[in-house]
């Protein structure tokens, strides 16, 4: 047999937690001892945030165009997962310098400065120096236009004041990314992003706000900073004056995709340890691994991973392939992955029992920290209203897009094919809003008779394909509203976001079975009839699947992390 | 392929516009001010990207998506639009 090929995001992320050694061992820097010790003194993760420096990871949050090796999304995301599966709080302290620095990579640069301006951002993120990304204010929230931070024209540059407040990473940073109102009047072209860089301010010129306690993330540095009349170079602007919430809605495209890895990696961890506990546990005489019921949760867990993996492989391979797409795309999976997750880890903590709420049983403390982690990612980076309002906005041109063009399936391959490269980020291709529909739902159609042909699920398929349908009529009968939306608009819009996790999986079956060899999860189309019955299942299309749950426990491999993402691969 | 607006439509257009708005901020049409800003009329900013969709597909061209952010009226978009040669966005 000839040696499968290795999905490039998979190879990057199984080499970059080679690096990270064994997460058991005392001489890992990366280990479950020293997560546990800072995550109970409220320490940020100095020391590992310090090895993963070390390891390389900033480079994946800088473009491959401006030195460093962000390609595909999707490979950034794998390796993040990693991170993530072995302490969130390292993950969100860490990775925020992505988020901090994504204005920069989104921006379309105009001309020599603005390319200067971002390698030099670039030379800093790879130098290892934290990058905050700075939005919220005391009393605004969410709300980006009520920003009160202002950046005022003086002399040959700007100064800013005002306070932002709950930033990630505020006081360790040393460049903040933030949003300041450079036209009094506000509005949307009322604002821009500037990068303040704290190395050069005058000491006076901020102060950083001291760090909020909080429920979860307990080590990670929540803070805020005050400017006071602090003096910036006209160059600190990000794009023209004005331009601050267009730049933020495209960066946002790019981290709302990535805010999935830490998604991604509790879950990966919640399973381990739920793995752990019924093979080594006993009740009444046999092993809790045998006992019907626990099999058929767990591998309904397991499902419920594999469904959040294929739409996060589909929408961060998108990034890049069909930039285009994200503006529904990205919303939709920062609003489905993390609550998907939220529900995993319940669902994971019900099987754990009273070992989900102890912290003192070696190994099993680690759960309720995931636990508490975990929910803050379905609140920064926009909420999971927030990001399900950006969908309802776009519910008229969606429900155009689906009486438009179906896509053929070859048009889906660069999405959801994992042996194929995804190009690299070309910002000009990212678009504030979408046009002529969400392209994994427009290619169903064509993939359903696919998946008949190939011998997987067809008739469960088929029954998504209806749902769409369904659910693309009431968007077509949805009447926009721009203040007070009916609450049906978000029970709706999170129903297209189950069809369009549910597209993806189908994609991402149809498009990689062949490389599966033996694997039992693929055979027959198996982990796709799970996944689907979970789906249509929510969908209020489909009774709760129970066989085919148990059937995914059995197909589990003892030694190798479940996934979708590895088709082809041995452990 | 477009059906481009010309100066003979705006007279047409700006009556479509102020129904959209009507319909968008649930407000009666005639007492809309065609000189407000829409954003004073209830009309956000992100929302403003969406109602540059329904303009794209009403007069059948490709526009920038923020449009309404620098045309933030009735007026002012009845104005940029009507001007536009007849080749935009083909």
């Amino acid at each position: 047999m000839a040696a499968p090929t290795m999905p490039l995001a998979g190879a990057a992320a199984r080499r970059f937690e080679e690096r990270l050694g064994d997460p058991e061992h005392a001489d890992t820097v990366f280990n479950h001892a020293r997560v546990a010790a800072a995550d109970e003194a409220e320490a940020f993760p100095d020391e590992i945030c310090a090895e993963l420096d070390r390891l390389g990871l900033p480079a994946h949050y800088v473009p491959a165009a401006y030195g460093g090796e962000l390609r595909g999304f999707d490979t950034l995301v794998q390796v993040l997962r990693t991170v993530a599966g072995r302490d969130l709080t390292t993950a969100v302290g860490h990775a925020k310098t992505f988020l901090g620095s994504a204005s920069v990579w989104a921006r379309v640069p105009r001309d020599e400065a603005d390319t200067a301006q971002a390698r030099r951002l670039a030379g800093t993120v790879l130098a290892g120096i934290p990058v905050c990304w700075a939005l919220t204010e005391p009393g605004h929230g969410s709300d980006l236009m009520g920003g009160e931070v202002t950046a005022v024209r003086r002399d040959d540059g700007y100064r800013v004041d005002g306070t932002k407040w709950l930033i990630n990473n505020a006081t360790r940073a040393g460049v903040v990314c933030l949003l300041a109102r450079t036209e009094a009047a506000g509005g949307p072209r009322g604002f821009t992003v500037v990068l303040a860089d704290k190395r050069e301010l005058p000491a006076e010129a901020y102060r950083c706000l001291p760090r909020e306690a909080t429920h979860g993330i307990r080590g990670a540095d929540i803070s805020g900073i005050s400017f006071v009349d602090a003096p910036l170079p006209a160059t600190a602007l990000v794009g023209p004056r004005g331009s601050g919430l267009e730049t933020v809605l495209r960066a946002l495209q790019l981290t709302r995709t990535a805010c999935t890895a830490l998604s991604l990696g509790a879950a990966d961890h919640a399973l381990s340890l739920i793995r752990q506990y019924l093979a080594e546990r006993e009740l009444y005489g046999r092993r809790l691994a045998d006992v019907p019921y626990l099999r058929r949760g767990v591998g309904r867990l397991h499902t419920m991973l594999f469904l959040a993996e294929a739409v996060t492989a589909l929408v961060s391979r998108a990034v890049t392939a069909e930039t285009q797409e994200l503006s529904v795309l990205a919303p939709v999976a920062k609003a489905f992955v993390p609550t998907l997750t939220d529900q995993l880890i319940q669902g994971c903590g019900e099987q754990l029992g009273a070992r989900a709420f102890l912290t003192g049983i070696p190994g099993y403390g680690r759960f309720q920290k995931i636990e508490r982690d975990h929910r803050i990612v379905g609140i920064f980076d926009g909420s999971t209203p927030v990001n399900r309002h950006a969908v309802i906005n776009q519910f008229p041109q969606l429900a155009r897009g689906w009486s438009g063009g179906a896509a053929g399936v070859e048009r889906l391959r660069p999405l959801a094919r994992l042996s194929e490269p995804v190009p690299g980020l070309d910002p000009a291709r990212i678009a504030l809003t979408g046009r002529g529909g969400c392209l994994p739902l427009l290619g169903l159609a064509a993939a359903v008779a696919g998946v008949h042909a190939a011998g997987g699920p067809g008739a469960a398929a088929q029954a998504l394909l209806t749902a769409t349908d369904g659910v693309h009529a009431d968007l077509a009968a949805y009447r926009p509203a721009p203040r007070d939306v009916d609450p049906a608009a978000y029970d709706l819009a999170q129903r297209f976001e189950l069809c369009v996790a549910g597209a993806s999986a189908v994609h991402l079956w149809l498009h990689n079975h062949d490389r599966a060899g033996d694997d039992p999860l693929w055979r027959d189309g198996l982990w796709l009839e799970a996944v689907l019955a979970w789906v249509l299942h929510r969908l209020g299309a489909g009774p709760e699947g129970t066989d085919v749950y148990e059937r995914v426990f059995a197909a589990l491999s003892p030694d190798r992390r479940p996934s979708i993402l590895e088709a082809g691969e041995t452990a | 392929m477009t059906t481009l607006p010309n100066h003979q439509d705006a007279g047409q257009l700006r009556p479509w516009l102020l129904l959209r708005v009507a319909e968008f901020t649930e407000r009666d049409p005639a007492t809309i001010d065609a000189a407000t800003p829409l954003a004073d009329l209830g009309l956000d900013s992100v929302y403003a990207l969406a109602l540059c969709g329904e303009i794209e597909d009403h007069l059948g061209l490709r526009l920038d998506p923020t449009l309404v952010w620098d045309h933030p009226s009735i007026d002012a978009l009845t104005a940029y639009l009507s001007a536009l040669p007849r080749d935009h966005g083909a």
